[in-house]
């Protein structure tokens, strides 16, 4: 088939995606899985809606191609454009346009078969006019009528197609933070589009776009929440690439906004447990029937949190609770690291000591989860004790691994 | 479905292409330039193409169209579910007051539906009045470019007064505050909003000394790290929000070097700490010598 810069399906630009912008030190050869045509095509999809942020490195394995994109620099997230390059055919273009300046006002109301003579109109000052059947029509219909673009009205056994109320668009600067902050901002981005292209009044800083390419993933979880219906997800595990299948109710979407990973959590039939899935990892997601243990498991974590540091729900030794403690020490100067820990603490305590020492605590399913925080205390930690000793001597270790990798030993 | 031609960057091309037609002929070289604007670089073959051959049948050989009115789609289902989902977010007063009460649909998603777990506690009061009338009044001087005079507490609880001519306005989704980037005459002219006491408009001319300029403050680290318990994948989303090279040295060793703004040193140091001896920083000698510092004061202890 020719080469088509648009594309018919997500899910391959998807995985390109992800490989150009959060890993991109793979060469061409290294794409074998995927065949070097699709590889080829995929690479010049991306540089023509990305160009600007595609970078290419010679090594002596062949040409890397990456995404490169200072996201406090770019004030919209350029990853939206993957998401507008929806392919369509010949007919459904034409027909876009003719029907919706058929119906160019709410007010009017026409059936399909009088709908399909005035395209027929429009169409005939064309060299060579297109013929739409009725059914075609009819069908194009409907979809409008799913997607809230047309309302079908029924007045005794006619059916008549209209035009949705307009409805005016809303403040750009409105649109142009919460399409960047917001879960699914593509589709504030979608919105942006109709406007008159102009500069945003708004940066980011800290700001992941990682999540972009799982946004139809997320938009289902969000339906199924919504009408608390179970979900079936296609799951991958990235090191074994095996793919497996889950019934799950969806519970809640978990965020980082210290790594850019989205979770959804969600209780397991097959597992009898609530457990974290990254929706990177999700490659479908197919709404369920309605389940009746949505409420009763929406409580059932509610009660949960208070011992989530992060999004695990369980331990490496199996214990139900693990219990985490350290102590820092501060100059008088450094009353920054006080604040630090009661506005970093989350479900923990922090207890000031005295003017210079404070002890945070916390009881969390999983104590592995809070040690990279810990160590951003490296230089003022005096005390560091957690319930499984394990975690605790691979902390102790880990911290000696760094001197040593600075060379820093033992008297100096 | 979110991945739908309704959205594409085809159809708002045509759109605006039609936009033209409608009123006048339009040339090949105004389609041209209107693809140039609103779609990719490639597209410009296949969308000329396609209505040059009436493959499109939506704008004729002569540059006319059929189509009597500038094409316009009222907002689909999906549009008005996330507008109405905003409609229940705190941080919408800080625009003004919006009705998105539709009544044919639900939210997309509520506040409830989604935790951000680790962002900082001490965020800005979005529910504060005072706050409110700030923020507008800030948004409103970014807009129409005039100077502002704020007053704030420093750190240390002293107030400060400055006049700043705002250029843009920046949040940080970790620390859940916003910050007013713009030129001023004497201090950093880097404001929390949280921070503001007072904030009024500036009558008198002002002088303007130099802006901030990112660019200008860029800084760079280079580490090394071995992909050992899911490292490398850990690492690369940890700093995806950078401006990054990763480049593979040997098998399973990596060297990833990572831009950063100067102001951020601290806080791009304890993130590299936080990996713990996963990662090795080996460039530049006083980033080094910044984890040495800390790892020889921990030994101390």
């Amino acid at each position: 088939m020719a080469y088509n810069e648009l594309v018919k399906n997500f899910k391959r630009i998807r995985d390109y995606m992800r490989e150009f912008y959060v890993y991109g030190f793979k060469s061409r050869d290294e794409f074998i899985q995927k065949s070097t045509r699709s590889y080829d095509d995929e690479r010049r999809r991306l540089e023509s809606w990305l160009g600007d942020y595609m970078q290419f490195r010679q090594t002596p394995e062949g040409k890397n191609i990456f995404l490169s994109i200072d996201s406090r620099l770019t004030k919209h997230n350029p990853l939206f454009k993957a998401w507008k390059t929806k392919s369509f055919t010949d007919g459904d273009i034409t027909l876009h346009f003719v029907l919706l300046d058929i119906l160019s006002d709410p007010n009017i109301r026409m059936t399909t078969g009088e709908i399909t003579e005035r395209i027929d109109e429009y169409l005939s000052q064309f060299t060579e006019p297109r013929m739409f059947d009725e059914s075609t029509v009819r069908k194009k219909l409907k979809e409008y009528v799913s997607q809230g673009i047309l309302i079908s009205e029924k007045k005794g056994k006619v059916l008549y197609y209209r035009r949705a109320e307009n409805i005016p668009l809303p403040d750009k600067d409105m649109l142009d933070y919460f399409s960047e902050v917001l879960p699914c901002g593509v589709i504030g981005s979608f919105l942006l589009d109709k406007m008159e292209q102009s500069s945003s009044h708004f940066a980011f800083k800290h700001h992941y776009i990682t999540g972009t390419m799982d946004t139809e993933i997320l938009y289902s979880v969000f339906l199924a929440i919504r009408e608390k219906r179970g979900m079936t997800l296609e799951i991958i595990n990235r090191y074994n690439h095996r793919i497996t299948e889950n019934y799950v109710i969806p519970i809640k979407v978990m965020i980082s906004v210290q790594s850019g990973r989205q979770y959804l959590m969600a209780y397991t039939p097959r597992f009898n447990r609530i457990t974290p899935y990254r929706t990177d990892n999700i490659i479908s997601a197919k709404l369920d029937t309605i389940s009746e243990r949505f409420d009763e498991l929406q409580s059932t974590f509610e009660k949960m949190l208070p011992n989530m540091w992060g999004v695990s729900t369980e331990g490496r030794t199996g214990a139900r609770i693990e219990h985490v403690e350290f102590t820092v020490h501060y100059a008088d100067d450094e009353k920054h690291i006080r604040n630090r820990l009661e506005r970093e603490k989350r479900c923990g305590i922090v207890e000031h000591l005295d003017h210079n020492t404070s002890r945070f605590s916390a009881d969390v399913f999983d104590a592995s989860e809070v040690i990279p925080w810990i160590r951003t205390f490296i230089c003022r930690i005096t005390e560091v004790h957690f319930s499984n000793k394990e975690l605790e001597e691979q902390f102790k270790n880990d911290i000696n691994d760094m001197y040593a990798l600075y060379g820093i030993g033992g008297d100096e | 479905m979110i991945f739908s031609e309704l959205y594409g960057a085809y159809y708002n091309t045509v759109a605006a292409i039609l936009a033209e037609a409608v009123t006048h002929p339009v040339s090949e070289k105004n389609i041209g330039n209107i693809i140039k604007k609103y779609a990719f670089s490639e597209s410009i073959w296949a969308i000329s193409d396609a209505i040059k051959e009436e493959r499109w049948q939506i704008v004729k050989a002569d540059g006319t169209t059929p189509i009597t009115n500038k094409p316009s789609m009222p907002l689909t289902i999906l549009q008005k579910r996330w507008l109405k989902a905003i409609g229940c977010d705190p941080r919408l007063k800080l625009f003004g007051t919006f009705d998105f009460d539709y009544p044919d649909v639900e939210p997309l998603f509520l506040p409830t539906d989604y935790i951000i777990f680790d962002k900082y506690a001490d965020g800005d009061d979005y529910t504060d009045e005072r706050y409110i009338s700030n923020f507008r009044l800030i948004l409103d001087a970014v807009r129409n470019q005039y100077p502002l005079k704020i007053e704030t507490l420093n750190r240390k609880g002293m107030q400060i007064s400055q006049v700043v001519l705002p250029e843009y306005l920046e949040y940080s989704e970790k620390d859940d505050k916003f910050r007013l980037i713009g030129a001023g005459n004497r201090f950093e002219s880097t404001i929390n909003l949280g921070r503001i006491i007072s904030c009024k408009r500036y009558e008198k001319s002002l002088e303007i000394t130099q802006g901030k300029c990112n660019s200008a403050r860029s800084c760079y680290v280079v580490f090394e790290l071995k992909d050992e318990r899911k490292a490398l994948e850990r690492v690369l989303l940890h700093f995806a929000h950078f401006k990054k090279v990763a480049k593979r040295i040997e098998e399973n060793r990596y060297s990833i070097t990572i831009y950063y703004d100067r102001e951020d040193e601290t806080e791009i140091l304890i993130r590299i700490l936080s990996f713990g001896p996963l990662i090795k920083v080996t460039a530049p000698v006083h980033f080094i010598e910044l984890m040495k510092q800390r790892l020889l004061e921990q030994k101390k202890l």
